[in-house]
């Protein structure tokens, strides 16, 4: 069976930066696969650009079979591409429940339907004692746990996690990560970007290290980690040595 | 969860039927000329500042231009009536999609800009838009149109002996108006406009589209607004440019929303209720010396309500939510 996802040489510049060069990635159905890699690697825009926010300078990305290098993003989400943003977006004068009808509104336009659906997600995220509470009261962990809510009522086939994980407290955290198991259990792929390495690597079934906007190493957790490369780029050359 | 929500819905309904049979109770106590005359602008300014609350309020796209959707539906009717011989009732329906292709005709450059600049926007073009009538011959020019009377009936809309017809027009424009946002703040427009206003790239990544969004949204703003221009000329038999697409206008659709609770079912209603009898009272005790003075108040009342209540009145009455972490 081909990949869910593609991205066939992707670049993209910013006038004179680049921030991914030459990138080739596949996510397999039903895999959680970890886009890591130091600061400044290229990792948001490389999510960024699956998620249909801008277009790549270059290169092409498939998607379930179909190109979707120059699709919006608003019809990437249709076709089964949920997201969640790095620096939350709620729609803060809404209140929980109605945050995640806009996105089940995506696959119905019958309002007990959507609200229906949106009810069973809160359910499924644990959210639902929220459920009337106005987004801008939530707590930070409950935040990121509603842009997760919303995007799932979208009933995406591939669900993009911009550092859901990052910054949470070490409770909050595996909260999250049973959460993440959870959406795969599902049957949703997942591609999170993270760079809290012990908390992402016990999580995901695939790796894939990039540095430099470029991918440096893509495997298996315990092998990537080992990696005499990954040590390098997160830690400097020192350390490298006897790896 | 689902019940409160049904129920809170109903309830809204009843509560508008009510007061809806209220106010068309009212003109069998008042009879004063001039009371009626300020009930029946407060209806429309109601219905006004309710229709453009969906674009500005729901959707968030802050306008001060309405005042051209409110002119072209004054000008369209009256220009079929005079040149034409329509029936205002045709030409209602013509201004509104008049307006309505105008606003989305606009819509399609002023889209792409946001927050302040989009505000700028409208005001500019509303601006054109007076300019243009006051230089069109054709159209009256700055001489503006005398409506001329053609009889005392519902089919022509003019009524010479009595001002009820206007009221329980205008209030019926006002119900119109608050059914429709009743109607749409639980569709998917609704849900699509605040998602809009809240946060756009949000939206779109949750399969919103975004642009439609608030084309929708100022075609249904634009075509009521437009009917109210449409019932203003009937109810004032002359127009100008001035007196239907003056600046005015624009503030007064978005003032009563602003000061009841923008974005908000019945913070228009609300607003308006207070504010127009103000305006109104305060013109007629000043008179022509106080021209200025209604300005006064609305200024004084932006900043009062953007300091004390930023949310609108309507925040007094909203219960407290729970906040604070869950379980």
């Amino acid at each position: 069976m081909s990949a869910l996802l593609e991205t066939r040489g992707v670049w993209q510049r910013f006038g004179g930066l680049v921030a991914n060069s030459d990138v080739s990635i596949s996510v397999g159905r039903g895999e959680i696969v970890g886009l890591i890699g130091p600061n400044g690697a290229g990792k948001s825009t490389l999510f960024n650009l699956i998620a249909g926010v801008l277009p790549p300078t270059q290169g092409s990305i498939w998607f379930d079979g179909e190109d979707v290098t120059r699709m919006p993003a608003a019809m990437r989400c249709r076709r089964g591409i949920g997201r969640t943003f790095q620096v939350v977006k709620s729609f803060e004068t809404m209140t929980v429940i109605d945050n995640v009808i806009v996105g089940a509104l995506v696959r119905t336009t019958v309002m007990r339907e959507a609200r229906r659906k949106a009810h069973e997600v809160l359910e499924f995220t644990g959210l639902a004692a929220r459920a009337d509470v106005l987004a801008s009261d939530l707590v930070p962990a409950e935040k990121r746990r509603l842009e997760v809510a919303r995007a799932l009522a979208t009933e995406p086939k591939l669900l993009l996690l911009d550092e859901v994980l990052t910054g949470l407290t070490p409770t909050e955290a595996q909260t999250g990560v049973a959460l993440v198991r959870k959406v795969r259990d599902a049957g949703i792929t997942v591609l999170m970007v993270e760079h809290v390495m012990e908390i992402v690597m016990p999580l995901v079934d695939r790796a894939i290290v990039l540095d430099l906007g470029k991918v440096l190493v893509e495997g298996k957790p315990a092998d990537v980690v080992r990696d005499p490369k990954v040590i390098k780029a997160y830690l400097g050359d020192r350390h490298a040595v006897g790896a | 969860m689902d019940k409160d929500f049904a129920a809170r819905r109903r309830r809204d309904l009843i509560i508008a039927a009510a007061l809806a049979t209220i106010a068309a109770l009212t003109p069998l106590f008042v009879k004063d000329v001039v009371v009626q005359n300020i009930l029946i602008l407060t209806l429309m300014y109601a219905g006004l500042s309710q229709s453009w609350n969906i674009l500005s309020g729901y959707c968030g796209q802050i306008s001060l231009g309405h005042a051209l959707y409110f002119g072209l539906g004054a000008y369209t009717t009256e220009l079929l009536f005079t040149k034409f011989g329509v029936l205002p009732w045709f030409g209602m329906l013509a201004g509104g999609v008049v307006s309505a292709l105008i606003a989305m005709g606009l819509g399609y450059p002023f889209f792409r800009l946001r927050g302040h600049y989009f505000v700028i926007a409208t005001i500019v073009i509303a601006e054109i838009g007076l300019l243009l009538f006051h230089n069109w011959e054709w159209a009256g020019a700055a001489m503006g149109i005398t409506i001329p009377i053609r009889g005392d009936s519902w089919l022509k809309f003019q009524f010479l002996r009595t001002k009820l017809p206007y009221f329980y027009f205008a209030l019926a424009l006002c119900c119109l108006a608050w059914f429709v946002t009743w109607w749409l703040e639980n569709s998917k427009w609704g849900f699509w406009w605040r998602a809009v206003k809240d946060n756009p790239e949000a939206a779109e990544s949750l399969g919103v589209d975004v642009f439609n969004s608030k084309m929708g949204a100022a075609a249904v703003s634009a075509f009521l607004v437009a009917v109210g221009g449409s019932f203003y000329a009937q109810f004032v038999s002359y127009i100008d440019p001035e007196s239907v697409m003056g600046f005015q206008f624009s503030l007064l659709m978005a003032l009563p929303a602003v000061l009841g609770g923008i974005g908000t079912l019945w913070g228009p209603v609300l607003g308006a209720a207070i504010l127009i009898p103000l305006t109104e009272l305060t013109r007629f005790k000043f008179g022509g010396s106080g021209r200025g003075v209604d300005l006064i108040v609305y200024g004084t009342l932006i900043v009062l309500i953007s300091l004390a209540l930023p949310r609108g009145l309507l925040s007094l009455f909203s219960r407290p939510k729970k906040t604070g972490a869950a379980r």
